[in-house]
């Protein structure tokens, strides 16, 4: 226990201490970071207040059918968490060089697990829980609910439901370690990624959103009344239906009834976690040399893949056609090698379209036939903004630890006689071509889907690329003050403080693009019921007010970007 | 030709180099000493663009490194402490990189990467991934990409670290051979020995500053005095 709170002081100490330097620039930083988590859980909070009322109030859809609702949210938060975890437990537990120096020490395996899970957990999921307990303080606040209320539930509900999915993750991340030794990492994270996607489908389909609203509307006014009976036998061993169970009954004033679902959580919790600890006895250290195992043969195989146009040293005349520069046609060959062979890039890259193929999917069978001006005019900032969340996620992967990536071996590129602008505009065109695709495709795909006209479908678009530059610029200017040449896990590096910042910063900017488009589009929407021919005029100024915004940001994050670059290597 | 003048860097409160000058001549091979901490990996990042001076400047071949940094970079060949390297990339692919950066033309590059695969032995692993190298490894391929754009001026930072005996051997009969070609060679080391067989001049560097300078050549030779000096200097 002595050796476990040592390292575990040691961990907070250094925390402690790199959060409250004192020099100016940790200041602003830490500022800024009050200032973006602050905002963002303030319009968290209000949103899910404003959503609650709207739910309740206006559209009268009743307490039960409000808290399944929130828990197939909370099903959703729970497959994140537990995936977040996953991807960011491979990082620390078994590619960290710290768990390699832990490993040389006397001290049990057991508590190295436990010290870096903790680590991992409280840095992979504290978004996350930000964004968890500002919903809960918005939902919370409707129901005029006391302070003890919202103190028990985040540290004895919504804390054990989080642990709980990351306790799962870790236990199944031992697993599939052990599993990848037998049958291959690419054959696994094949089914890995299935199984996920099934369970996903299967909850949904068991739940059947659509039959449970119909079935629940039957008994419109009462619709308050507990409809237990309707729920699907499985669905009640899931923590997302004890917390929303425990919600449930707490907003009525039943106690008695909402006290079990905390014990079963808690128990299911601490449960969890012996659990775990017993198995990491046995088996983390054993997965721990398979993982190296593992590394050790991915390098020694040579690559059987090969592109002769992106050799080093081959002769290519496509590349005399494309640039004069060999500076950027090796950058180029660099980053591609680079990121095809990291398998933790690739493999992000492809659920990433997969993600996207569902989203065009899902909205594709949408049948949305609005008429009202004011929801035509919602349902098409949704979508966009549904198509924004998914560029910045993008971003947010693949371009905040662009400059991150240069490493430690960034000493290469700062003492030859490449010119850091050059290498910045590099990876900002780079990455700025990847999220117009994105975006474009995002746009023109969802937009044709909702049944949007060809005029609004040119605006979704010229709104689109200005997102993209956006979005980009942010990403790669906010990576580049943030960045982190020691840490070679880009997945680490994009769930960063830093990265989280800017991803908020990301969501502060889309909100002012909804915010700038919302009553121009109202009017537009409305000019149809008056057979008014302006209409369109209504649109012009807002876009280029949009696209001026854009380029705001993407001015100033280049700039930001363009100094940080330049910074002491 | 490297020339500092007065150059200083501080890291908030902390100097780390404090206004030091220095003129090292062309085919010169200085040898900068000091202890842990007394500032050589600062001084040599200044000199290679890594870090800002806080106040002087450093010239390379008579370009402000800092003014006008790429004819500066272009002319000489840098070797830090630690020989990073891209773990995804083979070392041939690394060079060919390196090469690219300094604008070299294919025909040209091609015939230098052969060539320093040989000088420095690297061919049995130049076509592994750098994830597998060793430290020894690792630091051949540097010096590979360090020589590849042939430069004049050759600043190393702990060249030796993690070689063995041979190819220790063959780095410094490169070396050598190299300077005695017109090559300047700037070395920062903790080898007294290496520095008694190799450079023409020295100094040694205490809490930033520099605090002696000596010579050696026909005429006054270390003869294994250097280590005496040394720890005297620096108690």
């Amino acid at each position: 226990m002595r050796e476990l709170l040592l390292v575990l002081n040691l961990k907070s100490a250094s925390i402690l201490k790199s959060l409250f330097r004192q020099d100016s620039q940790s200041l602003f930083k830490m500022l800024a970071s009050v200032l973006v988590f602050g905002g963002f859980a303030l319009g968290m909070f209000f949103l899910a207040r404003g959503v609650t009322t709207y739910l309740l109030q206006t559209a009268h859809i009743g307490l039960f059918l409000f808290h399944r609702f929130l828990s197939m949210l909370l099903y959703v938060f729970f497959i994140t968490v537990n995936v977040g975890n996953i991807i960011v437990c491979y990082a620390t537990l078994y590619r960290s060089q710290e768990v390699g120096f832990l490993m040389s020490l006397p001290i049990s395996h057991a508590k190295i697990f436990l010290i870096k899970f903790v680590d991992n957990f409280f840095y992979s999921s504290s978004t996350l829980a930000l964004i968890g307990f500002a919903i809960l303080l918005g939902y919370g606040s409707y129901f005029h609910l006391p302070w003890y209320f919202y103190f028990f539930s985040v540290f004895f509900v919504f804390l054990p439901f989080m642990l709980i999915a990351g306790v799962i993750a870790v236990v199944t991340l031992m697993g599939l370690i052990s599993v990848a030794s037998r049958i291959g990492i690419r054959w696994l994270l094949g089914i890995v990624a299935t199984g996920y996607v099934s369970v996903i489908y299967l909850y949904f389909k068991t739940t059947n959103p659509v039959q449970l609203v119909g079935e629940v509307m039957k008994h419109y006014p009462d619709v308050n009344t507990y409809f237990g009976y309707l729920d699907p036998p499985l669905v009640q061993y899931l923590p997302n239906h004890w917390v929303t169970e425990f919600l449930y009954w707490s907003v009525n004033g039943n106690f008695e009834r909402a006290i079990p679902y905390f014990f079963l959580l808690f128990l299911t919790m601490a449960g969890l976690v012996v659990t775990a600890g017993l198995l990491a006895r046995k088996y983390y250290y054993r997965t721990w040399l398979a993982s190296s195992d593992l590394q050790a043969m991915r390098g020694s195989k040579s690559s059987s893949f090969h592109l002769t146009v992106l050799e080093f040293g081959a002769e290519s005349s496509i590349w005399k056609k494309l640039t004069r520069s060999p500076q950027t046609e090796v950058l180029f060959k660099r980053d591609f090698w680079m990121f095809f062979r990291d398998p933790s890039q690739w493999l992000h890259l492809v659920l990433m379209a997969l993600l996207i193929v569902i989203f065009l999917v899902s909205v594709g069978t949408l049948e949305l036939h609005l008429i009202q001006p004011f929801m035509r005019a919602v349902s098409f900032l949704v979508v966009f903004l549904f198509n924004g969340f998914l560029i910045a996620s993008i971003a947010l992967r693949f371009v905040f630890p662009a400059v991150s990536l240069e490493s430690d071996c960034f000493w290469a590129v700062r003492s030859s006689p490449l010119e850091l602008r050059k290498l910045y505009f590099h990876k900002l065109r780079f990455a700025f071509a990847l999220t117009c695709i994105v975006a474009e495709v995002l746009v023109l795909g969802s937009m044709t889907f909702v049944g949007n006209d060809g005029f609004l479908l040119g605006i979704a678009a010229v709104c689109g690329i200005c997102v993209a530059l956006a979005l980009t610029s942010l990403h790669l200017g906010a990576g580049s003050y943030f960045a982190m040449f020691k840490e070679k896990n880009p997945i680490r590096v994009a769930s960063s403080h830093g990265a989280s910042l800017t991803f908020l910063g990301s969501m502060v900017y889309l909100s002012g693009v909804v915010l700038i488009l919302i009553v121009p589009l109202h009017e537009y929407f409305e000019s149809f019921v008056f057979s008014d021919d302006s209409a369109r005029s209504w649109l012009y100024l807002p876009v280029a007010v949009v696209a001026l915004f854009s380029l705001l940001i993407s001015v100033t994050s280049t700039s930001v970007g363009l100094n940080a670059i330049k910074r002491d290597f | 030709m490297i020339e500092l003048r007065n150059v200083t860097k501080k890291f908030g409160s902390l100097t780390a180099v404090d206004n030091i000058s220095l003129k090292i001549e062309a085919g010169q091979f200085f040898g900068f000493l000091g202890p842990n901490g007394a500032g050589k990996t600062t001084t040599i990042k200044m000199m290679t663009g890594l870090y800002k001076p806080t106040a002087g400047e450093c010239l390379i071949n008579g370009h402000n490194i800092h003014v006008n940094s790429l004819p500066a970079k272009r002319s000489f060949g840098y070797v830090p402490d630690q020989p990073y390297l891209y773990e995804k990339l083979t070392g041939r692919e690394f060079l060919y990189f390196v090469g690219g950066l300094f604008d070299m033309s294919s025909q040209v590059l091609k015939k230098k990467v052969e060539e320093l695969i040989d000088v420095f032995e690297v061919g049995s692993f130049v076509d592994k991934r750098a994830e597998e190298y060793s430290q020894g490894m690792r630091q051949r391929i540097v010096l590979s990409a360090a020589m590849l754009h042939d430069p004049n001026v050759l600043i190393i930072d702990e060249p030796l670290v993690g070689l063995d005996p041979r190819s220790a051997r063959l780095v410094k009969d490169t070396l050598k051979r190299k300077t005695r070609e017109g090559l300047t060679i700037f070395m920062s080391t903790h080898l007294l020995e290496i520095v008694e067989e190799l450079c023409d001049r020295i100094a040694i560097i205490k809490s930033g500053r520099i605090i002696r300078e000596e010579v050696q050549n026909e005429e006054r030779k270390f003869n294994g005095q250097l280590e005496t000096m040394f720890l005297e200097l620096t108690k």
